[in-house]
């Protein structure tokens, strides 16, 4: 083998083990921090494809939500100025790995699959489970007898393991809005996403008001804040903000003024639990 | 073969990609599940777009304008509008309608809307190539034949479009291999393709790298068949005292 050859090896090698290694973001040690501290930004991913957790405002052309909130609250706290970045479900894990975005609250929920991709504030900041949408005539009336249909949801759901396991045949679109109309076609028995969007949507009664959701949730998690993976310092800096909110009762506030309907009982079981705690 | 895939993902990894999945049985059933969904699409497409494009071209080449209009009115908004926009329309809206009149008796799948908004819009591009072809056939050929009492099909069937698809090939393959990429759009509507397997597969685990690198070449290699099959053809069609 020629020295020429080794060395070209070597520098493929090399070009894609950088290339991988950047991508799943072990390059940066805890280096969040600094980059926020540096740019004088906090970029957060939010997810904006409408309803209460995230959209646009049609008036003002502004990121509204539950989660734009807390993401303001956050470089507000942290002496920042905030950048929100619209990432979609698909391509979220690969915003922040990247380094496009710091953080994300996005509609993301903890599993322990991601919990080996990314890092994350110990601290949840609300739960929420899978609801499904369904025509009213539909003899279905439970999960399990989603085993064998046709059911759609958002490519990156958070259910995807669940409904895996519960044998239904998934059909994935890009976002929750294909999805819906997806359902709207017929082309599914049902529509599986967070029950945040799925019941003020079945509420709001409209094109909708044929339509009922399955309860119970469907594998109810924590929301959190996610880091790239071992970024400790970073979400030891965010962890008190994310308790003072749970204990001032400005979630709460938060939920109720985004008009986030059913009230999560997570949030007044956290409040309860960390004000215990006292400290 | 499995003790070759064992050495080989083992190699990879000694590169930093991991290729583990590949011995998962859920993750590699849908992979290969999909490969073979891209490869049907690919073929109902190729067939299907030069279907319509035939009759395109025949029909933009007629001298009855109630049938060249039409056809070049088809043509110009299918060329001038994105696929996936297309698709989406077809799926979203078209399907929603039909269901809402048929009910369950709806005989279009998503693989089926794929294909004909594929086969449509290629064959759009099939039938420019295919007018130039005819466009170019002398008109001193066209008179031999009329003179030799060909009726205008008999001139168009057996003289003008055997012609034209060999003067057309290089453009025709050229949008076969468009179209064989184009499949890719099947993800968006939930087709179980290659891409939308890859994506499925990635949502769930850190392997972007690794299915990106993975799908990247089996695309490469099926446009790459598409072309072999291309080159063959023009060798095999080749007139002796035109070109080359």
């Amino acid at each position: 083998m020629s020295l020429s050859t080794i060395a070209r090896r070597g520098l493929f090698a090399s070009l894609l083990a950088t290339t991988t290694l950047a991508a799943s973001g072990l390059a940066q040690a805890d280096a969040t921090l600094d980059k926020i501290q540096q740019r004088h930004k906090l970029a957060v991913g939010v997810v904006l494809s409408g309803g209460p957790f995230g959209a646009i405002d049609p008036a003002t052309r502004q990121p509204v939500g539950f989660s734009v909130d807390l993401a303001r609250d956050l470089a507000r706290q942290l002496g920042v100025e905030v950048d929100l970045v619209a990432v979609q479900p698909a391509n979220r894990v690969q915003f922040l790995q990247q380094g496009k975005v710091d953080l994300l609250i996005a509609n993301m929920e903890w599993t322990a699959e991601r919990d080996k991709l990314l890092g994350h504030v110990p601290t949840p900041f609300y739960r929420v489970g899978g609801a499904a949408a369904l025509a009213d005539a539909s003899p279905i009336k439970a999960w399990a007898d989603l085993k064998g249909q046709p059911v759609c949801t958002s490519q990156g759901s958070s259910y995807t393991q669940a409904l895996v396991d519960l044998g239904a045949d998934i059909k994935a679109f890009k976002t929750s809005a294909e999805s819906l109309l997806a359902l709207r076609g017929n082309n599914c028995v049902a529509a599986v996403h967070d029950a945040t969007l799925i019941n003020p949507l079945l509420a709001k009664g409209g094109e909708w008001s044929g339509y009922r959701a399955l309860t119970p949730e469907l594998n109810p998690a924590p929301s959190v804040i996610w880091t790239r993976l071992g970024q400790t310092d970073t979400q030891q800096r965010l962890d008190p903000f994310v308790k003072q909110w749970h204990k001032s009762g400005w979630l709460i506030e938060r939920e109720q003024a985004n008009h986030i309907t059913p009230a999560s009982p997570a949030l007044v079981e956290l409040r309860a639990k960390l004000q215990g705690e006292g400290a | 073969m499995s003790d070759a895939l064992h050495w080989l993902v083992g190699q990879l990894a000694r590169l930093g990609l991991d290729y583990g999945f590949l011995f998962d049985v859920y993750a590699s059933g849908k992979l290969l599940d999909g490969a073979l969904t891209t490869v049907w699409l690919c073929l109902c497409g190729i067939v299907g777009s030069l279907l319509v494009g035939v009759l395109l071209a025949a029909a933009v080449a007629s001298k009855r304008r109630w049938l060249a209009w039409p056809a070049r009115a088809f043509i110009e908004v299918t060329r001038n509008t994105p696929t996936l926009v297309q698709l989406y329309c077809a799926f979203l809206v078209l399907n929603m309608l039909i269901n809402q009149s048929l009910g369950s008796a709806n005989p279009m799948t998503p693989f089926a809307w794929v294909v004909l908004v594929i086969s449509l819009h290629k064959g759009a591009f099939h039938a420019e190539a295919l007018r130039a072809g005819i466009e170019a056939v002398p008109a001193v050929t066209l008179e031999a034949a009329s003179s030799l009492a060909f009726s205008r099909r008999q001139q168009l069937l057996q003289v003008q479009l055997p012609l034209a698809v060999r003067f057309a090939l290089p453009a025709l393959v050229n949008n076969l291999i468009d179209l064989v990429k184009m499949t890719a759009v099947a993800s968006a509507i939930a087709v179980n393709d290659i891409t939308y397997a890859s994506i499925m597969i990635w949502t769930q685990g850190n392997n972007v790298v690794e299915l990106m690198i993975l799908i990247l070449a089996f695309f490469g290699l099926l446009s790459f068949a598409v072309n072999c099959a291309g080159r063959f053809l023009e060798a095999r069609l080749r007139m002796p005292g035109y070109g080359h």
